[in-house]
């Protein structure tokens, strides 16, 4: 017996490696994620580091544009160029500010206007390692009082829901992900639908639209509400390419999403919202949306 | 050879980093590397069955910890693409950088068909295939893949001296 697993050593070892992770994939794919504790080893020391990296890359891009992309101001009168340093140095560093401060309260009054809930500014540290993935990781955690399956927005938008969590992190799925499916409502028309996510991170599909809707181009799409789902009234993003079949019940058409994921610094989470009291399964929950609102 | 294994992992795990903050910090939208599979097909092309299968499922695990995935869906997609390259590996050359290039490329193809087949078929999402978003990762692959071979090919020129290469080098 064991000369022949001595033999057979590298297909045994190979084939485990390949049943073990199927398995255990086959049985939690329709299930939410939860982190093991080894999940929650690596991530506690893998994102702290992306963490420094990203602050530090924006600090030295602040630096750059700041200090060194005043450099070539030198070349001119070392007294005027003094003082022109100083000046835009100063005037740089105001900028920043200002631009800052505009971006958080933009943020901030954003959050004022959200009734339910409390809305959490989080910093997005870095995205999901795979090209596949459609994830957002966050330094919000448990500790700060975010669960798992709380809806993610941004000014512009809904953003996604936090899929899984440690302490002091987060990881968001958008809603362009295959598993995100969320109630959706025409601003013009009230008529309702649900955007799902196709991977394609710039698009998503409507779905469960009906065929006698008025639906339009440039229609815009918010949130529907109800239990279990995002505050109503959060823009989800913009219909294009509406095909009304002659046959069938529903019409066919994309939508573009209000959040550009690609260029989001700050978040926000939103806590205490009915969604966030939902089971760990939230995702599954979510992608099961139709519309009405019932998952 | 117990070092080699902390080095490659530490290597995957810098690309994990790397592959969730750079695109991050440069609002890259697509041509997105997947760097850790890079590392699978590195280790598929020159380690032994045993360890590479191993350190690709660590690799694996990796992309899984923040794909927002069902678990073990990217460990399972390491292993299967270590063995296939594996299986392929006398037809497969990976010596200079255009090589190993085409090489990536495919198997960024092949790698993103099988993970939107696997996942669509099993947490009842559907299938879902975006033509544009999977060819430009795979050219963000392909034109990151003779970097990362290089690395890789640098720290197993280490051990080289020391003792015998690890199996298969081609």
């Amino acid at each position: 017996m064991h000369s022949i697993f001595k033999r057979f050593r590298e297909p045994i070892f190979v084939i485990a490696l390949l049943a073990v992770p199927f398995s255990i994939f086959f049985v939690k794919a329709k299930k939410g994620r939860e982190l093991s504790g080894l999940d929650r080893a690596v991530i506690f020391v893998i994102a702290p580091v992306e963490k420094t990296i990203t602050l530090a890359a924006f600090g030295v891009i602040d630096a750059w544009n700041g200090y060194i992309g005043l450099r070539n101001v030198r070349e001119e009168n070392v007294l005027l160029r003094r003082e022109a340093l100083k000046a835009r140095q100063l005037e740089q560093q105001s900028a920043e500010l200002r631009l800052e401060n505009e971006r958080l309260r933009h943020l901030l009054d954003f959050v004022d206007k959200q009734g339910e809930g409390r809305v959490m500014i989080a910093r997005v540290v870095a995205v999901g390692a795979s090209p596949h993935s459609h994830t957002l990781r966050i330094a919000r955690g448990a500790d700060d009082g975010v669960v798992k399956g709380a809806p993610v927005i941004a000014p512009d938008g809904v953003v996604g829901i936090v899929s899984q969590l440690t302490g002091s992190y987060a990881d968001v799925q958008l809603i362009v992900s295959p598993l995100s499916a969320l109630p959706a409502i025409s601003q013009r028309t009230r008529s309702r639908s649900t955007v799902k996510g196709t991977g394609d991170i710039s698009r998503c599909k409507l779905t469960y639209a009906l065929r006698t809707d008025d639906l339009q181009e440039g229609d815009l799409l918010i949130t529907a509400g109800g239990p279990g789902f995002f505050p109503q009234g959060l823009p989800v993003g913009r219909v294009v390419k509406v095909e009304k079949k002659p046959h069938g019940l529903f019409l066919d058409a994309d939508v573009i999403p209000a959040v550009d994921f690609s260029r989001l610094d700050e978040v926000g989470v939103v806590v205490g919202f009915p969604s966030t009291l939902m089971p760990p399964a939230a995702g599954a929950s979510q992608a099961n949306a139709r519309p009405g609102g019932e998952p | 050879m117990k070092l080699r294994i902390v080095l490659v992992l530490l290597v995957a795990a810098g690309l994990a980093i790397l592959e969730s903050v750079i695109p991050h910090l440069l609002h890259l939208k697509a041509a997105r590397p997947d760097l850790l599979l890079i590392v699978v097909l590195y280790l598929a092309l020159r380690d032994d069955v045993v360890q590479g299968a191993a350190l690709s499922a660590a690799a694996g695990y990796l992309s899984d910890l923040t794909s927002a995935t069902p678990a073990f869906l990217y460990t399972f997609l390491a292993v299967l693409t270590f063995v296939v390259v594996r299986t392929a590996g006398s037809a497969l050359r990976t010596e200079g950088g255009v090589q190993s290039a085409a090489v990536a490329f495919g198997a960024s193809l092949g790698h993103s068909l099988v993970a939107a087949l696997v996942f669509g078929s099993f947490t009842g999402a559907g299938f879902h295939l975006e033509l544009s978003p999977l060819l430009w990762s795979a050219f963000g692959t392909a034109a990151a893949a003779p970097a990362v071979f290089a690395i890789l090919r640098r720290l197993d020129a280490g051990f080289l001296h020391g003792e015998e290469a690890p199996g298969g080098m081609r």
